[in-house]
């Protein structure tokens, strides 16, 4: 048994009636590694997840976590384990401090100071006297991370930890997140956002419906992304189309909303487009579809998304 | 299907940190302070204090005692007696509810604050949970069913007076043998107590909702009054969990009887250990799948 593993999970299946919602699922978290498990909506993540901590029993396959299982250590696999599933829950009757120190009394107490070291972390030393009934989502997420950093996990396992903040909750998160993993813990991270996955994570198991459909590093993923899509108007398209003839390495097309979609290596578009301003074609919008690990991830979990600007760049980049 | 394992990036020794996991204790005391800062048990415990008060000063003001119920006869002017007839009225309805109020809700609130989750992945195991929160719900009960006794005793004596009470042999019972029986009809009612406060918990844990487990009990003790009442077959009505509450009864007569003391009590420790066993193994079985 590799000691290094901090999960080892082999064919592990989950059906909720006639639902399979895990199929047959193997993953491996190397111990220090930062983990991904990115997939769509009811991909299988948070189903995953729930099994890792025991909360759903597997229908076949094992999950060992550093080395136990549940079958052999019961309870004694959490050792070491802390993190939330979905939106992290709390009793909104009891304030923030109070619901941490319920949990600390279940793990058999903390060291002294930690509760305030984690309340700090996550910025709530200033609320945590109020009751959670009162608290806004992003601040019940960060308590949840408190709460998970409360038992000095060796692994950290985040479900969907950005999801419902708003883009500072999301960046504050990440950035923790990232914090953390520098401090040398595991995380098992899951999210639907490639974006985030590839700002935090080493490797990555991509799931749909249930089932692996990519397993690898950042990396390997990159290898395998198309090359970047960009949303393109202008005031006479089919000028724009007839010039990208001598552009052998550009592919554009129509889009449906009446956009044109252009398709290529960076360098490529950007010589095609400086050719369109030459030839006077005004440009009247110019973003980039999808990054292209995007691109790949709705190809892998083939879910063909319309070509929405998800992240523009500016005008002058792009042309220069 | 294939699984590529590439290095980690920072390959560190796990050092085997020991395993701290709080016990029974921890889990018990977590379960009272959340008791403790909702309103919902200091209702309940001000109640048992308080109602009995206006209840035995209307009583001992009425000019027609309640003839027709066990003691009411004498309730008006007899401390014992009007404390009898309080309790008598308690184990129709009362005590099955002051008791599902926090029996009741103790499993199925944390399937609405979804927080099952929460507890359950820390290194806390559900049987230890369970007992916890046992725990909790029947010393409650046992705390509930003091106060409203020491209460009722207490403003009952006070108020109408401790007269030597005549018992249901019409034998007389001198005043401090009265107050020692009174008392032990009153620890009487403590295994019914027991028995509805387990059968609201695994009513709890089945339908996962605070309003069936604390209606429930008390409906199904309503029922189970009315099935005892209609003179139906011996077997069936000695095994409801409501003919216990009347155990006491034998206390008062010339000469005493302890049998339906015994059986009260074989009778509540077989439902409470049913429903018990039941939530139980449900609590250990199920899938923890919202929140
Ligand atoms: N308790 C349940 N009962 C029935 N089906 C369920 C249950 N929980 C999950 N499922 C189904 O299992 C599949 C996987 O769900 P899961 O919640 O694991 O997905 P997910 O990847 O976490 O999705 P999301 O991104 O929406 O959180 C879905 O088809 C879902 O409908
Ligand atoms: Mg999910």
């Amino acid at each position: 048994m590799n000691q290094a593993l901090a999960v080892d999970a082999t064919g592990v299946t989950k059906n909720f009636g006639t639902v399979r919602a895990v199929d047959d699922i193997s993953i491996q978290v190397a111990a220090g590694e930062v983990y991904g498990v990115l997939g769509p909506n009811g991909a299988g993540k948070t189903t995953f997840l729930r099994m890792l901590f025991g909360l759903i029993r597997p229908d076949a396959g094992t999950i060992r976590v550093f080395d136990k299982t549940w079958d052999q250590a019961g309870v004694g696999v959490l050792d070491g384990v802390a993190g939330f599933i979905e939106s992290p829950r709390f009793y909104p009757y009891l304030t923030g401090r109070a619901n941490l120190e319920g949990l600390a009394l279940l793990d058999g107490g903390v060291r002294p100071g930690l509760l305030e070291e984690v309340l700090e972390i996550v910025d709530l030393t200033d609320r945590a006297e109020r009751k959670v009934g009162g608290y806004s989502y992003g601040m019940r997420q960060r308590l949840g991370v408190a709460a998970s950093l409360l038992r000095e996990p060796r692994l950290l396992v985040l479900d969907e930890p950005a999801n419902g903040l708003d883009p500072a909750g999301i960046r504050d998160m990440r950035a923790l997140v990232k914090r953390l993993a520098g401090s040398g813990l595991t995380v098992l991270l899951s999210s639907h956002d490639m974006g985030e996955v590839e700002e935090i994570c080493d490797n990555v198991t991509i799931l749909n419906r249930g089932a692996v459909a990519f397993h690898g590093t950042i990396a390997q993923l990159r290898t395998m992304a198309p090359d970047p899509g960009y949303l393109l108007s202008t005031t006479s398209d089919e000028r724009a189309l007839a010039l990208s003839r001598h552009h052998p390495h550009v592919e554009v097309t129509c889009d449906p909303e009446a956009a044109l979609v252009v398709t290529g290596p960076r360098p490529e578009v950007s010589s095609y487009v400086a050719s369109l301003v030459r030839a006077d074609v005004d440009l009247l919008g110019f973003t980039a579809t999808q990054t292209p690990l995007e691109a790949l991830f709705f190809m892998l979990t083939d879910e063909s998304r319309p070509s929405a600007a998800h992240r523009s760049e500016p005008l002058e980049e792009a042309v220069r | 299907m294939t699984a590529v394992q590439s290095p980690p990036v920072a390959e560190r020794e796990i050092v085997s940190l020991p395993s701290r996991r709080g016990g029974l204790g921890a889990a018990f005391r977590f379960e009272v302070r959340k008791l403790r800062t909702q309103y919902r048990g200091w209702a309940v415990l001000l109640a048992a204090l308080l109602a009995p008060i206006p209840i035995v000063v209307i009583i001992h003001g009425q000019s027609r005692p309640p003839k027709d119920t066990l003691f009411g006869r004498f309730a008006t002017d007899n401390g014992y007696a009007l404390a009898l007839l309080v309790l008598g009225f308690a184990t129709q309805w009362v005590l099955p509810l002051l008791t599902a109020i926090v029996a009741g809700d103790i499993f199925a609130s944390e399937d609405q604050h979804g927080t099952w989750k929460t507890v359950l992945t820390r290194s806390t195991s559900r049987a230890r949970i369970f007992w916890a929160k046992t725990l909790t719900a029947c010393g409650f009960a046992v705390l509930v069913l003091g106060v409203l006794a020491a209460s009722t005793i207490v403003s009952s004596l006070l108020i109408v007076g401790h007269q030597p009470l005549i018992g249901l042999s019409g034998q007389i019972i001198s005043s401090s043998t009265a107050l020692k029986l009174v008392t032990a009809s009153y620890v009487s009612a403590l295994p019914p107590t027991l028995g509805f406060t387990c059968l609201a918990i695994v009513l709890s844990v089945w339908f996962r909702n605070p309003a069936v487990g604390i209606a429930a009990p008390v409906v199904l003790g309503m029922v189970m009054v009315l099935v005892g009442g209609l003179g139906s077959i011996e077997a069936i009505r000695s095994g409801l969990l409501t003919t216990p509450f009347e155990s006491w009864h034998g206390l008062l007569t010339q000469p005493r009887f302890t049998g339906p003391l015994v059986e009260g009590l074989l009778v509540s420790g077989v439902w409470s250990l049913i429903s018990l066993s039941a939530a139980f193994a449900i609590v250990r079985r199920r899938d923890i799948t919202g929140g």
